[in-house]
């Protein structure tokens, strides 16, 4: 066959044969559909996981943070004296720490002092978590306001006497829901209630608990207050120090550098903990690229076995269509022309085992994810790695059937009964 | 006799087996001399073993010489492979079989373009000559059928129009009466007779000294060599 038509005439040549053998035809497609099914529904369960991974990060405030906490130095034993004088991580840190050479890529610096007090409004009187936090601590933790105002600068420096309840803690204290002006006492402490966070809601799926139930909970008073008046700390010790670094390649540096400076700071004693949120995230992501190469594999597995399959059943047929393939010969059909028949048939096979890959993978991730109750994430990447794996391996299979039909002599053939 | 050659054979030898483990060498030609002149109508007879069809298939240039030269309508084919051998019997030969060799699974009309196809004919020209070499073989209405529910005679019509497809310079028959019965048998070389007197060249082989009748020449193969050839003779 010479010219532009003849691939369309050998297009409809195979769609005769495979139309004519329905059986063979789906066995040889079947291995094809399997594996296409296997990677792409392998592929967009993982993506679908590591998308939900990512939005929860992005809910709690971004990637792009670098959290110090203080840690017991003691390893065994009684402690130094050393390390009893120690003061451990406190306010000096993180205003010294905004001060290292590398620290121009910071642009938010938050604290947090942790306490456990009794609370006590008109309608509740509970224990609860109370948080000392500075400046930015509210925008970087993903909280917003939804009655009220923030801290002002000057409630955080002066550290006066006002609070911002979570919903929930709003709803229990002040089930009125005149919330804003009123007054709590914290410990032996009154404030006045400036403000309402929104309500945070995440759950990793449809139905399960809210993950964020705890952070509606919590009360928040300027760090400067629990300090100043509530556990009378003069050197204004914190629980966290969280600094944002946007351009994630400046944080290995200033991780560095602020590790140095906390260290000397504290007489040399590790007696604190650095976490890069972003590093402990691509880590954990990590971890889904073994499924990611689990799910390959067993497609290439099943794209390896169905190959098997099509040789042999190829191999077998070609008993069958011998004399139809001397009978071509005789007529002038080349070597070549056999060979490139038998790839065409390859090729529509590879192209309907495909598409049917596509549908039974996309409905397997589908029912899957829906069972598990998160959004289904379909990436072109797996549909072009899938793809690419079937044609590869269809037309790698299909080459020996080929050309073993294609070197038939016509005479050989002509005379097979 | 001053019609141009279609067959010119000089000394054609063909062994099997050989030098390998299998014994001897089996000589199935042992130095051929055949002119076909364009407008023949020659049959080909011999007794079974006397190298009718390892002839036929050199002759149809579907095997190649071990020795000897072969012009096929003034082309040297022995020293030929492959898809130069497929080109020729593309363009040059046109079969026709015992058993017929349609393909099942294809319609007749497309039986018939199959040469056209591999030669590169354009598919609307391709369509009208399978259509109108149908009607020359006298069944026109079976354009769209499957072989399988045509009579034998109607197949081998069939077949006659495919070899007929690219316009040969050959028409090679290897006995194309032999699975027929005797009335499609006689209607079926009516048509060759008919073909002959249009101007074709037509190589019919055969077993049967009734039908070999029909034919203005008779080569009669004994033992791999020509026997009788009254184009010799003469």
């Amino acid at each position: 066959m010479k010219g532009s038509g003849a691939f369309r005439e050998r297009l409809q040549e195979a769609w005769i044969e495979l139309t004519e053998n329905p059986g063979r035809s789906f066995l040889q497609a079947l291995g094809v559909m399997l594996g296409v099914a296997s990677v792409l529904g392998g592929f967009s369960l993982s993506d679908s996981q590591r998308r939900q991974a990512e939005h929860i990060f992005a809910r709690t405030g971004g990637i792009d943070k670098l959290n110090v906490f203080p840690t017991d130095t003691i390893a065994d034993g009684t402690p130094s004296a050393l390390a009893n004088a120690n003061l451990g991580l406190r306010l000096d840190d993180a205003i010294e720490g905004g001060g290292v050479p590398s620290a121009k890529a910071v642009n938010a610096v938050a604290v947090q002092r942790r306490a456990r007090a009794r609370v006590r409004s008109e309608y509740g009187d509970q224990e609860r978590d109370v948080i000392g936090i500075g400046a930015d601590y509210v925008a970087m933790n993903g909280y917003s306001i939804d009655q009220g105002r923030v801290f002002s600068t000057s409630d955080l420096e002066n550290g006066s006497p006002v609070a911002i309840l979570g919903s929930q803690a709003a709803s229990v204290f002040f089930p009125t829901g005149d919330v804003v002006g009123q007054t709590i006492t914290i410990g032996a402490v009154p404030v006045r209630v400036i403000g309402v966070f929104h309500e945070l809601v995440f759950r990793f799926r449809e139905g399960q608990n809210n993950m964020f139930a705890w952070r509606n909970r919590q009360i928040w008073v300027p760090s400067s207050l629990v300090a100043g008046r509530m556990s009378g700390d003069q050197y204004h010790r914190l629980d966290r120090i969280t600094f944002r670094v946007p351009d994630l390649h400046q944080m290995a540096d200033f991780s560095r550098e602020l590790s140095a400076l906390v260290t000397s700071n504290h007489r040399l004693q590790r007696d604190f903990r650095l976490d890069d949120v972003g590093k402990r995230l691509r880590r954990q992501l990590s971890q889904g690229d073994i499924y990611n190469i689990i799910f390959m594999l067993s497609g290439v597995l099943a794209l390896i076995g169905g190959g098997m399959v099509n040789v042999n059943i190829q191999l077998a047929s070609l008993k069958e269509r011998v004399r139809e393939v001397g009978v071509k010969m005789a007529i002038g059909a080349t070597g070549s022309e056999i060979f490139k028949a038998f790839m065409t048939e390859a090729l529509l096979l590879t192209v309907m085992g495909s598409a049917a890959g596509y549908v039974v993978g996309i409905a397997f991730s589908w029912t899957i994810t829906r069972a598990i109750g998160i959004p289904l994430s379909l990436a072109p990447m797996s549909f072009l790695l899938a793809t690419a794996m079937a044609v590869v391996f269809g037309f790698l299979f299909a080459l020996y059937p080929a050309f073993k039909a294609s070197r038939q002599s016509p005479m050989e053939a002509l005379r097979y009964e | 006799m001053s019609a141009p050659a279609i067959i010119e054979t000089r000394g054609l030898i063909k062994t099997f087996g050989g030098s390998g483990n299998e014994g001897s060498a089996v000589q199935a030609l042992r130095g051929i001399d055949l002119t076909v002149r364009r407008g023949e109508f020659v049959a080909l007879i011999g007794p079974s073993g006397s190298g009718k069809s390892t002839l036929m298939a050199i002759l149809g240039c579907l095997d190649t010489p071990t020795a000897g030269s072969y012009a096929l309508d003034g082309r040297q084919v022995e020293k030929l492979a492959g898809a130069e051998l497929a080109a020729i019997r593309n363009e040059k030969v046109g079969f026709i079989f015992q058993q017929y060799n349609l393909l099942p699974k294809a319609t007749i009309v497309r039986n018939i373009e199959l040469p056209m196809l591999y030669a590169g004919v354009p598919r609307r020209e391709r369509r009208e000559r399978a259509l109108s070499l149908l009607a020359q073989v006298g069944i026109p209405e079976k354009a769209h059928a499957l072989p399988g529910t045509l009579s034998g005679g109607q197949r081998q019509r069939v077949a006659i129009a495919r070899a007929l497809a690219n316009r040969p310079a050959l028409l090679l028959a290897d006995e194309p009466t032999g699975a027929l019965d005797s009335k499609s048998g006689r209607e079926v070389l009516a048509l060759f007779q008919e073909l002959h007197t249009q101007g074709h060249t037509v190589l019919l082989v055969t077993h049967d000294p009734a039908i070999a009748a029909l034919a203005e020449r008779r080569v009669e193969l004994r033992d791999g060599l020509v026997h009788v050839d009254p184009a010799i003779a003469a």
